[in-house]
């Protein structure tokens, strides 16, 4: 029996947009500055990548906190005390303030119910044990966690079948020690498996390419998440985007040409998914220079091969190049999201920009992206028209609700630059936000996939965490529903148990716990 | 207390303990021939990671950077200038007195690579500094500092000097990574459309290349080309043939096929390019025969500069032409499902590239170190491709050619008639006058 709780956090009334001419653009306001978001990621070569953050509710309010890599400066944690708008406060002494980040994502290590936090830096790596009202401690030697010296770029994690303890990915770009030769230098990518509360030795993910972002995820609804790397071009040498094998109890592989995983070879930096086409298989976005792929399944179904087709053309979101200002040089894009900031019910995409440093053939003024999906299957961009098109030289973001209206609000950490901080006060539909829950291990329920069902029609998502650029976000899965008034849900649990319909109440979060 | 005495083995210690660099010692001093292999190592790699640098832009690196080489090393040696041989080059500075031949030609090579390739990312400026300044010491190491300072501020300004000749050619300026904002295309099934999904490919890449100042090659239009077979949807046409020869060869390709197209991609970004590829074959042969300054320096430059003209002439027919590539004819009228091995390049068929410049690099090759002169080519080895074996350089251009029409991207057309393009446009660079 699957309890349905709905949590406390209340909803504002909203009025229903008109969706008859287009998608809706929110407005978005931007409160760095009054909200106290004052926080820099700040670095040279080594920082040139980066600049992740991760949202997550540590304070048990239901509001989630802000976890900010700092690169040279000190990484930090902004409590959220948002009302009608934002309000942040710096945490002190919350055991996060760590040098030499490079980004970060939450999830509950060892099943205590409190979030904790992997830490990537350019160094030795740390998991971070939430031990309740925001503050954290070192667990990574209790852990067993045995980091390595690495140039540390890209997290995803899953739990494996039967697992008590989650399996970690974590992602690594160039020998920093080469600096006359660093192309064909790329370190090592590691997966840590472990069991009763403690990693075994982390096991090499031969061969690795330079990798900016990684992500476990049930490509194929087989019910077992394969691992979705995507690498940097710019340094491997012989490498392609990747696809593993991540099977219990088996030695990781890479999908093979022979499965039917085709070469591509782009400037990976990000992925970002989402079953935007409604065919119950995830879509990826991966972002790139002067190029974002938008892949599709070639063939869907219970057979379907790793083939893709690049649909970002058709669809609207090749991002290529500044839609606003003079500078028409090609771009640069980072972090990306899918949500739906609208609440329309259409997912949207949001892509962080920003030269990577002053490299002259690329927009040095090169805005953020907010794509508006359209029922069509296409997006139309309202980057600026919805005030966000900052010229900042982006990196990592997050598409969240900071402060429990039902509208997405927005972050965007620059590379040495002010971090950016607008709230969604735009005219929105209904929405409704479910948060799976289990119990024991896999608390979030990661890799779950949740459905939201109005009418005919069914909206998904899978709980993940990982991918974007160096950053995700750990909060309950957000759905618009534009102008539905009524709405059912289920989860179809990491092992495959599906669950019952239920109705949901909308405008706020619905817990849904597990058998 | 007893004097210190430095030697080698207590610098290596005592620099070993306090995790100080070594200095440079005069007896590891690098001779000029090596300064050149090491920047050459460099600069393909900037090539494949500047995104500017398309095969056409590349080529135009190589050849000024050869020109500038060997002006240097003509200077040293008493050898002849290019100037007044090849188009627009007036004759460089003189020297101010005697250089070191070794600084001389780090000089120059790090200063041109540092202006050519301006716009490389920040990996690539800190590979560029890194090497300046390491090998720099290297080559000052035991050098009256004089000497160490006139050589080097001679090299600057002959740097200076070749690349004031070269703003004036026409292509200095690459905007939008070579894809212009609009193009119009030419009405007619016969003529290029875009063949990706790339959205900044759906203009043609450099489609004034064909303007750009030649080096060597001199007249009015030279190296024109015989026509491609008239344009026919008629199944009993030679155009509908050479179509079935791409569409038949693309579906049966044997393993020997595949590894031949994919060893001679050379696609920009994922590799050191076409011309690229040949200055890679070239140091490579260099490396194994200790090719003494002199001749490498004038290999380089002969090399850089029919390459660089083998693209222009190409480029010029190019767009002329205006020629669908085989993807789009083959899904309209033979199989909508045709997937050629090798990804089309965003821009018009006929001639193909590879060839007229692989035509062009040959020939000048085989003048320089004869005809049956065989090589191994490691140009993709770290990139997981095997070593290759040729006899001649010609078997090596005939099979890059080749490799085309197995990569699905060209008809044999373009391919024959660009090596005889390159043939023609290698013999304007065989007749300078340098050694």
């Amino acid at each position: 029996m699957k309890k349905f709780v709905l949590l406390a956090l209340a909803s504002t009334a909203l009025s229903l947009p008109a969706f008859a001419d287009g998608p809706v653009v929110p407005q978005f306001v931007e409160e760095t500055a009054s909200a106290g978001f004052d926080h820099t990621f700040a670095g040279e070569w080594e920082f040139v990548v980066g600049g992740g953050t991760a949202i997550f509710d540590c304070s048990g309010d239901g509001l989630p906190e802000i976890f900010v890599a700092g690169g040279t400066n000190a990484s930090a944690l902004f409590l959220n005390e948002s009302s009608e708008t934002l309000a942040l406060r710096k945490a002190d002494a919350s055991g996060l303030e760590i040098d030499m980040v490079s980004g970060a994502y939450p999830l509950d290590i060892d099943a205590d119910g409190i979030t904790d936090l992997a830490v990537l830096r350019v160094g030795q790596s740390r998991l971070m044990k939430g031990q309740g009202d925001c503050k954290f401690t070192d667990a990574s030697a209790d852990w067993g966690f045995q980091a390595h010296d690495l140039w540390n770029t890209a997290f995803a994690a899953t739990w494996e079948h039967g697992a008590d303890w989650p399996t970690l990915a974590f992602g690594s770009y160039i020998d920093r020690t080469q600096e006359d030769f660093p192309w064909g230098n790329c370190t090592e990518n590691l997966l840590y498996r472990g069991t009763g509360g403690k990693f075994a030795a982390p096991a090499e993910l031969k061969p690795s390419f330079c990798t900016l972002s990684m992500l476990f995820t049930d490509w194929n609804r087989s019910g077992t998440p394969a691992l979705r790397v995507s690498n940097d071009r710019e340094y491997y040498k012989g490498g392609q985007e990747q696809l593993w094998h991540v099977e219990p109890g088996a030695e990781p592989v890479l999908y093979t040409e022979a499965e039917g995983w085709k070469k591509l070879k782009i400037w990976g930096m990000g992925i970002a998914s989402r079953d935007v086409d409604g065919d119950s298989y995830p879509e990826y976005f991966l972002t790139s220079m002067a190029d974002n792929k938008l892949q599709f399944l070639a063939t869907p179904g219970p057979d379907a091969k790793p083939q893709y087709s690049d649909q970002a053309f058709k669809r609207g979101v090749t991002a290529h190049q500044p839609y606003t200002g003079d500078d028409k040089r090609p771009s640069t894009a980072w972090h990306a999201q899918f949500g739906d900031v609208n609440n329309d019910g259409w997912a949207d995409l949001f892509v962080v920009k920003g030269n990577v440093w002053e490299m002259p053939d690329f927009a040095q003024e090169d805005p953020n992206n907010l794509l508006l999906g359209q029922e069509d299957g296409t997006f139309v961009e309202s980057g600026d028209k919805a005030g966000v098109a900052s010229m900042l030289e982006g990196r990592g973001g997050a598409l969240v609700d900071l402060n429990g209206d039902g509208l997405q609000d927005m972050v965007v950490v620059n590379r040495n630059g002010p971090s950016q901080l607008w709230r969604n006060a735009g005219v929105a539909g209904n929405w409704v936000a479910i948060k799976p829950q289990m119990q024991g291990a896999n608390r979030d329920a990661v890799n779950a996939w949740v459905e939201v069902r109005t009418g005919d029609r069914v909206q998904r998502q899978e709980v993940l965490i990982g991918g974007g650029q160096a950053g995700g976000i750990l909060v309950p899965l957000h759905f618009g529903l534009g102008d539905a008034t009524t709405a059912e849900a289920r989860v179809i649990w990491p092992d495959g148990t599906e669950g019952d319909w239920v109705p949901v109440t909308l405008g706020q979060v619905n817990l849904v716990e597990a058998p | 207390m007893e004097p210190l005495h430095l030697n080698r083995r207590s610098l290596l210690l005592a620099s070993a303990a306090l995790l100080l660099p070594l200095p440079a010692l005069a007896e590891d001093r690098p001779a000029a021939e090596e300064v050149v292999l090491k920047w050459y190592r460099l600069i393909l790699e900037l090539i494949r990671h500047t995104a500017t640098y398309s095969p056409p832009v590349a080529s135009r690196a190589f050849a000024y950077l050869g020109v500038a080489l060997w002006e240097g090393v003509a200077q040293s040696r008493g050898l002849t200038s290019l100037a007044g041989q090849v188009n627009s080059l007036t004759s460089p500075p003189a020297p101010p007195g005697p250089l070191d031949e070794a600084a001389l030609v780090h000089a120059v090579l790090s200063s041109a690579t540092a202006a050519l390739f301006f716009n490389t990312g920040p990996t690539g400026q800190r590979a560029m500094a890194a090497m300046t300044r390491k090998l720099g010491e290297k080559v000052a190491a035991g050098l009256d500092p004089t000497l160490v300072k006139t050589s080097e501020d001679h090299g600057a300004a002959l740097t200076a000097h070749i690349l004031a000749w070269a703003e004036t050619d026409g292509g200095a300026h690459i905007e939008s990574l070579g894809f212009p904002a609009e193009w119009k295309l030419t009405d007619g099934p016969a003529h290029w459309v875009p063949t990706n999904a790339i959205r900044l490919q759906q203009t043609p890449l450099l489609p004034n290349w064909g303007t750009v100042r030649t080096f060597a090659v001199t007249g009015d239009l030279p190296c024109g080309l015989e026509p491609p077979p008239e344009y026919s949807e008629d199944p009993a046409s030679a155009f509908f043939a050479e179509a079935i020869e791409v569409y038949d060869t693309g579906v049966s390709l044997t393993d020997e096929q595949k590894l031949i197209a994919r060893f001679w991609s050379d696609d920009p970004m994922l590799s050191p390019t076409p011309p690229g590829h040949w200055a890679s074959i070239l140091i490579e042969i260099a490396t194994r025969d200790a090719l003494p300054v002199d001749r490498l320096a004038d290999a380089l430059a002969r090399l850089g500069m029919a390459v660089a003209d083998a693209f222009i002439v190409c480029w010029r027919v190019k767009f002329e032409v205006d020629l669908v590539r085989p993807v789009t004819y083959i899904r309209r009228l033979i199989d909508p499902k045709f997937e050629p091995l090798l990804n089309t390049p965003p821009f018009p068929e006929y001639p193909s590239g590879h060839s007229s410049q692989s035509g062009a690099a040959y020939a000048v090759l085989e003048a320089i170190f004869g005809q049956d002169f065989a090589f191994d080519d490691a140009t993709h080895e770290a990139d997981g491709l095997p070593v290759r074996t040729f006899p001649s350089f010609k078997a090596a251009a005939e099979e890059a050619a080749i490799s085309r029409l197995y990569g699905g991207i060209h008809f044999r057309a373009a391919i024959e008639n660009g090596l005889t393009q390159g043939e023609c446009v290698a013999e304007f660079a065989n007749r300078l006058k340098t050694l």
